[in-house]
């Protein structure tokens, strides 16, 4: 099979973070020290050579830079400092890029008057949302605050749940789409490549469990050889915050937007998520500042926004609910904008164009791999069943 | 021994094969010389060494000779036991503080008797057998030390008394002081050669705390026929390995523990040892692990072509972890570079580390010589006068100045000794007949 060179690969990746391309000499420390590299997974040492070739078709067609959890052990022992982690770090950006067929992640990840640009503009289309009905007469958003919604927080006047609720579904409908999209496009690239997973559909439908497995536990990551538990806990703990939010913003919308002081039991998912958003984005931005850990050594201004937005989420959530607690009408409907010009934003612009590809993407790389391994192994039977069998 | 005189032509510090060199090519034109070693004997690191390479000639059967002439040399004068603490500019040469460790033994009146070591109740690991064998308290350093005196090791005697009463010329004093002794020389050479790079930044390979996890200065011992097992056995149990790996660059070329520099022998003792293992052992299988094979010098690429031949097996892939399991054996886990970078874990009797070399000594509060960023000394002129430090008048040779092998550093300890016969000539250091003969 031919393939066309792409001479400048190590400098495009430079633009995506990772910048220690050429350091490496091969020397396969990396690879045999990570322990999640085993059979015919092998990375970093052979995905880095690709990007010192120029391989970028190859590169694609390889899940291996989703196979890696960043734990950093080969960055830490890398005798040429080439930062392998890292380098699969900023790989996985310059990926979703491929994955994106708008190509809005690339301007994402390379601009960062892009990233801000897009983040603002969707925030003022929020706002827009809560402006522009008004102006054309319709009791929504500002102008509905008149009468007793002057008095009380009357949210169900400023924005009724029925409207916003559709709105939501339309934004996860949206998302989901976007989402499926990449991982479709993803599943097309390692498909076409030389070590395409091959195994007949039992074996593919055999291995579906993986997909959710890997998608809710990331178990891959606890594999690593040192001690992972702490930077799992956390990740685990921050998804299952956002997650919750996520489900009672777009399916419980009805029951947990109250008015008033008065009280449902959403409420009590929603402090879950929301203490667990704020510990744990306060306790990822210390360690970027830090810098102790050899994941948060190099931080990529996609890195630091991802925190900052969800932090700024999670904080104009809680003024949110203490506004409405203490029946302020303008503070809290000023602080329902404005949670909402932070948050969709991030959902439009970091879910399918950022970081967050990698909620889909990383399971579905898990169970590329699972069913290539399980056909792998299946070939091996069927060729020596009586070894097998012994 | 005779005293310390107040003058000396030259002084050079450190008594291994390079020091030796440079104070004989000092001493045969004529100029006196002060050799000083840390050690109870001269010879350094190449007298505990089994074979050189790429001649196989026996280490210490060229190494002694030199020994003899230099501690024999009518223009030598060597100080075992001793270190220098301080050399400082004075005039046109430099004056020097050399501390007389307390040897607790006479070394006039001690005849090398060994009844001392032979009463000793005491077992010391012994620092020449890298360990693996045993000294008593009291102690000739090795059969082969120049000189052969006894040194008696104060941290572990018990003070019985037994060597004492059996010495036959009285020679061993227990309230022996150390002795700081000034001198006065128109040029120093530093030889003081080398260490083996610690293991301890690199907890990935055992950080020392496996038993078959062997450093290659053990592995020079064991091959060696007055070594510590007299053969080659394994630590841990004192059997025949049968199963032998070296893994290469172990603490060199390795920015993670701050040595980025090649050893430059490591790639070469390395094919040495393993080419002897396989005429020692029978069916031994030994498998070298590499980033790259660097054999330089002359006749060291068919060395290597000749090690591969005789069955050696040579491995690209740099080893990345190093566990014990059960048996005291040893498992290292390697990508297989040239095998499509498949990820193996292979199970060894015996595992050694290609360790690399750091310098042994820093001039640092001693000599106002600047380090280079290596830790080595810093030789400004490093193409044209390779010998020069950033102190006119101090010469530097041997791996004191980087790393390098025995031809390297023997010819490097030439260039010094003509450099400071250059600059003696040149102050008239030599010639000052009231100097001189107030020295005599």
């Amino acid at each position: 099979m031919s393939y066309r060179l792409n001479p400048g690969l190590s400098e495009e990746l430079a633009e995506f973070g990772g910048s220690t391309v050429n350091k490496c000499f091969n020397c396969g420390n990396c690879t045999a020290v990570c322990a999640l590299s085993e059979g015919d997974t092998v990375f970093p040492r052979k995905i880095i050579r690709y990007l010192q070739l120029g391989l970028d078709r190859r590169i694609e067609e390889s899940p291996e830079p989703w196979m890696c959890y960043y734990c950093g052990t080969c960055s830490e022992t890398c005798p040429r400092e080439a930062h392998p982690g890292e380098l699969m770090m900023s790989l996985r950006r310059w990926l979703m890029t491929r994955y994106d067929v708008t190509g809005l992640a690339r301007r994402l990840y390379t601009s960062t008057r892009w990233e801000v640009g897009m983040l603002v503009g969707v925030a003022l289309i929020v706002l827009a949302l809560f402006v522009v009905p008004g102006l054309l007469g319709a009791p929504f958003g500002f102008s509905a605050v008149q009468g007793d919604a002057l008095e009380h927080v009357r949210l169900d006047l400023f924005a009724p749940k029925d409207v916003i609720h559709i709105g939501d579904l339309i934004l996860a409908f949206g998302l989901l789409v976007m989402l499926g999209l990449a991982a479709f496009r993803m599943m097309r690239f390692v498909m076409r490549g030389e070590h395409a997973p091959q195994a007949p559909l039992a074996v593919w439908l055999q291995q579906l469990p993986q997909l959710l497995i890997h998608g809710v536990t990331q178990k891959r990551w606890l594999a690593c050889d040192r001690d992972t538990r702490g930077p799992w806990l956390r990740h685990f703990l921050l998804v299952s915050g956002y997650a919750t939010m996520f489900l009672l913003v777009v399916a419980f919308l009805p029951w947990f937007q109250r008015d008033g002081a008065d009280f449902h039991w959403t409420a009590l998912f929603g402090y879950y998520g929301t203490v667990a958003l704020m510990a744990l984005t306060v306790i990822a931005i210390r360690g970027r500042l830090k810098k102790a850990d050899p994941y948060h050594a190099f931080s990529h201004v996609t890195d630091w926004l991802f925190l900052i937005l969800l932090f700024l989420t999670a904080l104009s959530g809680i003024l949110l609910h203490v506004f409405r607690l203490f029946d302020l009408p303008w503070p809290t409907y000023v602080a329902y904008v404005a949670h909402l010009m932070i948050a969709v934003p991030m959902l439009v612009v970091e879910v399918p164009f950022g970081k967050w590809q990698h909620l889909v993407l990383r399971p579905v790389a898990a169970y590329l791999v699972a069913v290539r391994e399980a056909g792998a192994r299946a070939r091996v039977e069927a060729a020596a069943p009586q070894a097998v069998a012994a | 021994m005779a005293d310390i005189r107040t003058r000396y032509d030259a002084l050079v510090i450190g008594g291994g094969i390079t020091g030796m060199q440079a104070a004989l090519d000092l001493g045969e034109q004529g100029y006196d010389v002060l050799l000083i070693e840390k050690y109870a004997s001269i010879g350094g690191i190449m007298v505990g060494l089994n074979k050189v390479f790429p001649t196989l000639d026996c280490s210490s059967c060229i190494c002694t000779p030199r020994m003899a002439e230099s501690s024999h040399h009518a223009h030598i004068q060597v100080q075992t036991w001793a270190e220098v603490r301080q050399v400082e500019p004075e005039g046109d040469g430099f004056v020097a503080r050399i501390e007389r460790k307390a040897r607790y033994v006479d070394e006039d009146t001690c005849i090398g008797c060994s009844k001392c070591e032979l009463v000793c109740p005491v077992d010391v690991p012994h620092e020449f057998d890298q360990c693996l064998g045993a000294r008593r308290a009291i102690y000739i350093p090795h059969g082969n030390a120049i000189p052969q005196k006894a040194v008696l090791d104060v941290e572990h005697c018990i003070f019985c008394g037994k060597c004492e009463k059996v010495c036959p010329t009285e020679c061993i004093v227990f309230d022996q002081e150390p002795e700081m002794v000034e001198t006065r020389v128109g040029a120093v050479i530093v030889a003081t050669g080398l260490d083996i790079t610690p293991m301890g930044k690199k907890p990935e390979y055992g950080g020392g705390r496996f038993l078959n996890v062997m450093n290659p200065l053990a592995m020079e011992r064991v091959q060696s026929s007055n070594g510590p097992y007299g053969r080659v056995l394994r630590p841990s149990d004192g059997k025949i390995p049968r199963k032998i790996a070296y893994v290469q660059c172990a603490g060199s070329r390795d920015r993670s523990i701050g040595i980025p520099y090649c050893s430059r022998v490591c790639c070469m003792y390395a094919l040495k040892q393993a080419l002897l293992l396989r005429h020692y052992i029978h069916d031994v299988e030994v498998t070298l692990y590499h980033m790259d094979i660097r054999a330089f010098g002359k006749g060291y690429e068919q060395f290597y072509r000749r090690t591969m031949n005789e069955g050696v097996r040579v491995i690209k892939g740099k080893v990345a972890t190093i566990n014990e399991v059960e048996n005291n054996d040893v498992v290292v886990r390697v990508e297989l570079l040239d095998e499509g970078g498949r990820v193996e874990e292979h199970r060894y009797d015996l595992v050694v580390l290609a360790q690399g070399l750091v310098p042994a000594w820093h001039a640092h509060g001693v000599v106002a010589c600047a380090e280079a960023d290596d830790g080595f000394m810093a030789t400004p002129e490093a193409k044209i006068n390779p010998s020069y430090t950033t102190l006119v008048g101090v010469y530097v040779a041997g791996v004191a100045a980087g790393p390098k092998d025995i031809p390297d550093a023997i010819v490097e300890a030439g260039e010094a000794a003509m450099a400071a016969a250059g600059r003696l000539q040149r102050i008239g250091w030599h010639r000052a007949p009231a100097a001189a003969a107030a020295a005599h």
